[in-house]
């Protein structure tokens, strides 16, 4: 769209496609949240300058000055004489002419597709099964595998029965997958300390995906395991408890805590918990590679090509231009698919197999070899003084360490803290501090929709909401007291703090959901906010509890978002409909927890996502009109919703919840 | 042994293991893979086809259980997207990812068989077997309720 608009075409013969890793196009990832907010400005002067040479083009060819053509609807028109030439008879000439290097761009006032309501363009290949997803590859000759991984990450097979597996049905070989070193998708910065490797296996190749599973069971592996294998979910949320009650680094100190803490008329405490969880892609983790001699070709349901070649390249010795990589459909990827293990594993097997190789995750290898969004723990500690403001606010946070999980122990405290120095409600408490301990876990991270954001917006936007009524005030009025008058405020070298924006996201999602009318007993509404990807977002839920039955109904989510400029609202709509969905499911289900080392949970019958018996009836996403660059959309709706719904449940049942997911117990009264 | 069995109209035969799951035999026996292999224990819907007319998990339907019967996969709904419920996919414009979708269309098509005019907890009942992980459903509720109305002949053109 953002390409059509300044290109000038007729929407309708507009053809999107999936280009294959290609250096001409630069970076290609999704994730971040980025699609648009980071290549806008660039695709908007890609359009231009297209659009400018095809007039140039039209020009030469009609002999008239190019001040006197002009784009319309995938045509040149010459205006006074209303000569036409379309697109396609003037790309030959259009193409062998220079690019301009500023190409002048539209005034937001003249668009006509950006900001428009616009369905997407893949929907009729998805309702007709003829989107091919990575599973759906299919090459001339190739096999199908399954493997078996060591159980504990960074475990590796000691012995396996090979030959009696090889012996069954359509079992064409048996392998030995051994660890690899990954590229970082956001750059290979890895270090001393780094864990960021595929996880070892033994693969068995057969004819079919059914064939491999078979065999498969009848593999029977011992497992070298790493000396940490000891590790539980009970003994990690107890270390984790430990680190957050004791002084930790200093991410952020503004103030005097201690001092303005002891002195506070009133103080309130809490311990927050949040557990590991996978992504649970609905299309399981899979690659198809085909590796012959120097050369290695990939099929790849992948969010970071270009790390899945680098990646490839490095663990089989080659160069990487000779990687190629065509990107299939991904079957929902939420920052799995950043993480191209699944792709180095494949091409291994290949090479091993001397054949392409499909490598099909079952779902029980998909929840139990993910890279989990941590576990964490988070202490607070927070004081108001006689009128009922708040002057303190002490936030110690522990887990395991993404950055240190990728980039080694040698990077600084503030890069190893999952926790962000300038989240609400810092620069607005005159008494802040925010300290954060790296707890040790066996378990390999990764980057979960939202990333951090996703477990620490539901401790603060909820401890928040304790301080709210601890000051005896409306929730929403506390917040917005403390946001203060519209303002920018610096912070260090990024864009400005915008209270301004934050405030009327509030402001519009308080309106929306008739924040103001009573509910009936039993029933509540939360608020909470998440800024960050460039968005504003506000959430409010509506909630049914029976405290007797311990049952939870959300019946209502209202969405506000000021993504500035709203490229396609559909879209945004729809992005954020998934992020509260996706958030419910963090909320009200998912939990991975570990013994010895190991995930216990194996599929949907105990790793629990959202179903449609729970998604609520009414979803409302209100967009704030605004003419500021676009911001991201994927992610920034996600974090306000558990905290939403928590602070929701305590309106309607004063029960305060602390952990996630929200289980029965804590939803019923004593 | 072969194995005879009647998929979207037409007559086939496939000679495989006759525990090996109606799934894999349409995706690699039989190359069709518009229906999707997403838990292989019945949990998430993404592998549903019809078989007689019923919705049924083709994960854990051995092909032997299927000798004689009448297969529908999403490939056999409509050859070019015309099916009331595929039209209300798209005028509601359903899908996110995609992947789970012909497993909710196949689920959705038997469940306006079943009931033309489904109520909001019919859905939930008939649909909460399938999964979808980018959080469609409400649009899912809204566009079987506009395939019903497709099908009623009631149709309010799109927006």
């Amino acid at each position: 769209m953002i390409v059509a608009e300044e290109l000038c075409c007729d929407w309708r013969r507009v053809q999107v496609l999936q280009p294959d890793l290609d250096p001409k196009f630069g970076e290609q990832l999704t994730g971040g949240s980025g699609s648009v907010r980071d290549s806008y400005q660039n695709l908007r002067k890609a359009g231009a300058a297209a659009r400018e040479m095809l007039i140039a083009a039209a020009a030469a060819q009609w002999n008239v000055p190019r001040s006197e053509c002009r784009a319309e609807s995938s045509f040149i028109t010459h205006t006074s004489t209303q000569r036409k030439l379309a697109y396609e008879k003037l790309i030959a000439a259009a193409s062998k002419l220079q690019p301009p290097a500023d190409p002048p761009l539209k005034n937001p006032s003249e668009f006509t597709l950006i900001g428009k309501p616009t369905r997407r363009s893949d929907t009729k290949l998805k309702i007709t099964g003829t989107a091919d997803f990575g599973l759906d590859t299919r090459v001339p000759g190739m096999l199908f595998a399954s493997v078996e991984r060591s159980p504990v990450y960074g475990g590796t097979p000691r012995r396996f029965n090979a030959d009696e597996v090889k012996a069954a049905p359509h079992v064409r070989t048996v392998i030995e997958v051994k660890s690899a070193h990954l590229t970082h998708q956001f750059g290979d910065t890895s270090g001393p300390g780094s864990r960021n490797y595929t996880c070892a296996g033994v693969a068995v190749v057969a004819d079919s995906t059914w064939a491999a599973m078979q065999a498969r069971k009848l593999l029977k592996v011992e497992w070298n395991e790493p000396p940490s294998a000891s590790e539980s979910t009970a003994s990690l949320r107890e270390e984790m408890l430990r680190l957050a009650s004791e002084p930790a680094a200093v991410i952020r100190s503004d103030g005097d805590f201690e001092k303005s803490h002891a002195a506070a008329a009133t103080k309130i405490e809490a311990v927050y918990e949040v557990p590991f969880l996978a992504h649970a892609t609905m299309e399981p983790v899979n690659c198809t590679a085909h590796v012959r001699g120097d050369s290695c070709e990939l099929w790849a349901p992948t969010q970071v090509p270009g790390a899945a070649a680098d990646s490839v390249a490095s663990a089989l010795g080659i160069p990487r231009e000779r990687v190629k990589v065509h990107v299939t459909f991904i079957g929902g990827g939420f920052g799995r698919r950043l993480i191209q293990d699944y792709a180095v594993e494949a091409a291994l097997v290949s090479r091993d197999a001397g054949a392409p190789v499909q490598v099909v995750w079952s779902r029980e290898d998909d929840i139990r070899h993910d890279f989990y969004r941590p576990a964490a723990v988070h202490v607070l500690h927070a004081g108001l003084d006689a009128q009922g403001q708040l002057v303190s606010w002490r936030h110690r946070g522990s887990s395991p360490s993404i950055d240190n999980f990728y980039n080694g122990t040698g990077i600084s405290p503030q890069s190893a803290a999952q926790v962000e120095s300038l989240d609400f409600p810092a620069l607005f408490v005159p008494n802040f501090r925010l300290e954060f301990a790296v707890a040790e876990s066996v378990m390999p991270l990764g980057y979960w929709r939202s990333v951090s954001a996703s477990g620490n917006q539901f401790v603060l936007s909820s401890f928040f909401d304790e301080a709210a009524h601890a000051a005896g005030r409306d929730p929403l009025e506390f917040l917005l007291a403390a946001f203060g008058p519209a303002r920018k405020i610096p912070v260090g070298d990024g864009q400005p703090l915008d209270v301004g924006r934050r405030r009327a996201v509030v402001e519009l999602v308080a309106e929306k959901s008739h924040w103001h009318e009573a509910l009936t007993a039993a029933r509540g509404r939360g608020i909470a906010v998440g800024f960050g990807w460039g968005s504003y977002v506000a959430h409010v839920a509506e909630v049914t509890c029976d405290a007797k039955q311990g049952t939870l109904r959300v019946d209502r989510v209202v969405c506000a978002i000021d993504c500035g400029i709203a490229v396609n609202p559909l879209g945004v709509k729809a992005q954020m409909e998934s992020a509260i969905n996706f958030g419910l499911a963090q909320t009200l289900k998912s939990a991975i927890t570990v013994s010895g080392g190991r995930v216990d949970q194996s599929n949907f019958h105990d790793y629990e996502v959202l179903r449609m018996n729970d998604a609520p009836p009414v979803i409302e996403v209100h967009i704030a009109p605004s003419a500021e660059p676009p911001g991201g959309c994927g992610e920034p709706g996600v974090p306000p919703v558990a905290p939403a719904v928590a602070n929701a449940i305590f309106a309607a049942t004063r029960m305060r919840i602390r952990r996630l997911p929200i289980r029965a117990a804590d939803l019923r009264s004593a | 042994m072969a194995i005879s069995f009647t998929l979207n109209g037409k007559a086939q035969s496939v000679d495989v293991s006759p525990d090996m799951p109606l799934l894999w035999v349409l995706r690699d026996t039989l190359n069709m893979t518009g229906t999707k292999f997403g838990c292989g224990m019945a949990l998430c819907g993404a592998c549903t086809v019809h078989i007689n007319g019923e919705a049924t998990r083709s994960c854990i339907t051995a092909i032997s259980s299927v000798a004689g019967k009448k297969v529908t996969t999403i490939e056999g709904l409509s050859a070019d997207g015309s099916h009331p419920v595929q039209q209300a996919w798209m005028e509601e414009d359903v899908p996110q990812c995609g992947y789970c979708q012909s497993g909710q269309i196949m689920s959705a098509v038997a469940l306006l068989t079943k009931k033309p005019s489904p109520t909001d907890a019919d859905i939930d009942d008939a649909m909460s077997g399938n999964i979808c992980r980018c959080g469609t459903y409400q649009r899912i509720r809204k566009a079987i309720h506009r395939a019903a109305s497709i099908k009623g002949g009631k149709a309010k053109s799109a927006v």
